[in-house]
């Protein structure tokens, strides 16, 4: 197993796609720190990997606050003395309420930048010494496909997804030369509770769903949009991240993966 | 993942690149088909994979005679049964004497195509029927980041991988509806017989490198260009289509992915 006494931080772990990641890298023999705003359904994600036989904890965490991501990391390194993986997954689609609003508004640019950008630099920044030093490391940032071309509706998520992309090649160039691998992976159609906001949104502001519930427009946006024919799950991700965190992709740094059943091909 | 009972065909499998993905297949338990011109190179590997997974064949290939690839198609059915995973690798940096040349001649630009591309077509082309028919596959497709951006070096063969960039995503669109995953590797620098060559033309044609050994300008490009400064290897290569053909990929397809180092991001 590739993560057999290896030790991985993932953000946003609690439900969804963290959830998902968090528990194939436990499968894969990982121990895992669930770092998250949301204690309750963290602590059921901890006690599920547990049940596995691998070693979990729960970490309070916000990431848009860098002592909070040093917590997380001295969290991990108290707990099992060495830190080999960090997945920066925490993401949201606009501050609260988002999906009550047609466009965008400045609480929502403000809110997808400090978490789904600076949110991973403030946790890449919390482990760069340590990985520097040891020399050796994987991280591994949750992008999207929306960060892959720029579409209306709410632009401000998809600018934040681009600048993932920008900022892991960023660091995969300045970490480079320390043995560190720093990639993305570009999810495409998941269902969590992220999209069953999406879809409240969609049906709401945009006639063509009028009606619909979110889980109608998110098949219809999966039979309209991608070419495998089928919806996407926080276990591909899981897998992607499993990989690009392995060191079977040793040579494998600054690249943006998209996983979205061939909706964007780069 | 184990791949006992499958059955993988690798054009140009019998040396290089091709011949480390073929072993690392076998290694996991799949059979294999080496399809390669060069006869006693594919009998000898083949030699070698009997001795790892019990299982593999040899078919003599030229991938640009389009009657031969049916007939490898056809042998691989009869010999190891229909083909899981198709493996196009096979390539070449120009027609014969192309490493004498300080300027691409037609002949360079045809057989390239020729081969890099058309070739690939072909074989695809042969393998689809079996593939549709049972509604599953895993094709992939070895490109290379030359592929990834024009350069004066060797234009005909930087064409050509871009090519194969295109035809991976034309592949994966189109056959995403039966249930098959399409996508190409970008390698980097590989120390192989054919960047022996190249290195012996960069010293003799760019001033920068004037008078260095082939391997000199191969560690010197390593130095300017890598970010991680190491070079790759046939065997990040193969881990790689070890992935793309997993479960684990199951919802990737039309991507291209850069096992290079860092040197290109995107
Ligand atoms: N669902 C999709 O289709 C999809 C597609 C592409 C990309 N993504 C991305 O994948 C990631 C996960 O998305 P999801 O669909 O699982 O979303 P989700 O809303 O279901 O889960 C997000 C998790 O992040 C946590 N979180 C939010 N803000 C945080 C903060 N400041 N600090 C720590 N934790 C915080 C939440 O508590 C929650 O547990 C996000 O980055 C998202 O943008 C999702
Ligand atoms: N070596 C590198 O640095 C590098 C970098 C990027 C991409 N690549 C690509 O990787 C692939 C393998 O390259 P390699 O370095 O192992 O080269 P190689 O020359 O060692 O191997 C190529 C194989 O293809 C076979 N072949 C050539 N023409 C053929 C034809 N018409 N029909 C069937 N088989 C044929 C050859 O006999 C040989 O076994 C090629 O597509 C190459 O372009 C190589």
């Amino acid at each position: 197993m590739d993560f057999e006494g290896k030790t991985a931080i993932v953000t946003g772990a609690a439900r969804g796609i963290g959830r998902g990641i968090a528990l194939e890298l436990a499968r894969r023999g990982s121990n895992v720190i669930i770092a998250d705003i949301d204690e309750e359904p963290a602590r059921e994600v901890v006690a599920e990997i547990q049940a596995g036989g691998t070693g979990a904890n729960y970490c309070e965490t916000d990431v848009t606050q860098q002592w909070s991501t040093d917590d997380m990391v001295e969290a991990a390194l108290e707990g099992y003395g060495q830190l080999d993986v960090l997945v920066n997954n925490a993401g949201v689609g606009g501050a609260p309420g988002f999906a009550t609003r047609k466009t965008p508004n400045i609480d929502d640019w403000q809110a997808t930048f400090d978490v789904n950008v600076y949110g991973i630099v403030n946790g890449i920044q919390s482990v760069e010494k340590y990985m520097t030093d040891r020399g050796y490391g994987k991280i591994v940032n949750i992008a999207s496909v929306a960060g892959r071309l720029g579409r209306p509706g709410f632009a401000s998520y998809g600018a934040s997804k681009a600048a993932a992309i920008n900022v892991s090649q960023a660091w995969a160039f300045k970490l480079a030369p320390h043995g560190i691998n720093v990639n993305a992976v570009c999810p495409g159609l998941i269902w969590t509770p992220l999209w069953q906001s999406i879809g409240e949104w969609r049906s709401s502001m945009d006639e063509q769903h009028a009606g619909m519930t979110p889980r109608q427009v998110f098949e219809r946006a999966v039979s309209d949009a991608v070419p495998l024919g089928r919806e996407q799950t926080p276990e591909d991700v899981g897998n992607a991240v499993a990989f690009l965190a392995s060191d079977r992709a040793r040579s494998i740094t600054g690249q943006a993966l998209n996983v979205d059943g061939g909706i964007r091909m780069n | 993942m184990k791949l006992t009972g499958k059955v993988a065909v690798v054009t140009g499998g019998a040396t290089g690149i091709g011949r480390v993905i073929a072993l690392k297949l076998a290694d996991r338990g799949a059979a294999i088909m080496i399809a390669d011109i060069n006869e006693e190179a594919a009998a000898v590997t083949a030699a070698e994979i009997e001795e790892i997974s019990g299982r593999s064949a040899t078919f003599t290939t030229d991938v640009t005679d389009v009657e031969t690839c049916r007939e490898l198609a056809a042998a691989t059915v009869d010999t190891l049964g229909p083909a899981d995973f198709l493996i196009n690798n096979a390539g070449i940096a120009g027609a014969p004497g192309w490493q004498e040349r300080s300027f691409s001649t037609e002949e360079d630009w045809k057989r390239t195509y020729q081969v890099n591309v058309i070739g690939m077509s072909n074989v695809t082309s042969a393998f689809r029927p079996q593939m549709t028919e049972r509604r599953s596959g895993r094709i992939v497709n070895i490109a290379s980041i030359a592929g990834r951006e024009g350069r004066p070096a060797i234009p005909h063969y930087s064409a050509s991988k871009a090519a194969v960039i295109s035809l991976t995503q034309a592949t994966a669109l189109e056959l995403a509806r039966f249930n098959i995953t399409v996508n190409a590797i970008c390698p980097g620098l590989l120390w192989t017989p054919m960047w022996e060559q190249v290195g012996d033309r960069y010293a003799r044609d760019n001033p920068a490198y004037k008078g260095m050994t082939a391997r000199q300008v191969f560690d010197a490009m390593i130095e300017e260009r890598i970010p991680m400064k190491k070079e790759q290897t046939p065997e990040d290569v193969a881990d790689t289509v070890a992935f793309f053909i997993s479960d684990d990929a199951k919802n990737i397809t039309g991507q291209a992915l850069n096992v290079d180092g860092g040197f290109f991001m995107r």
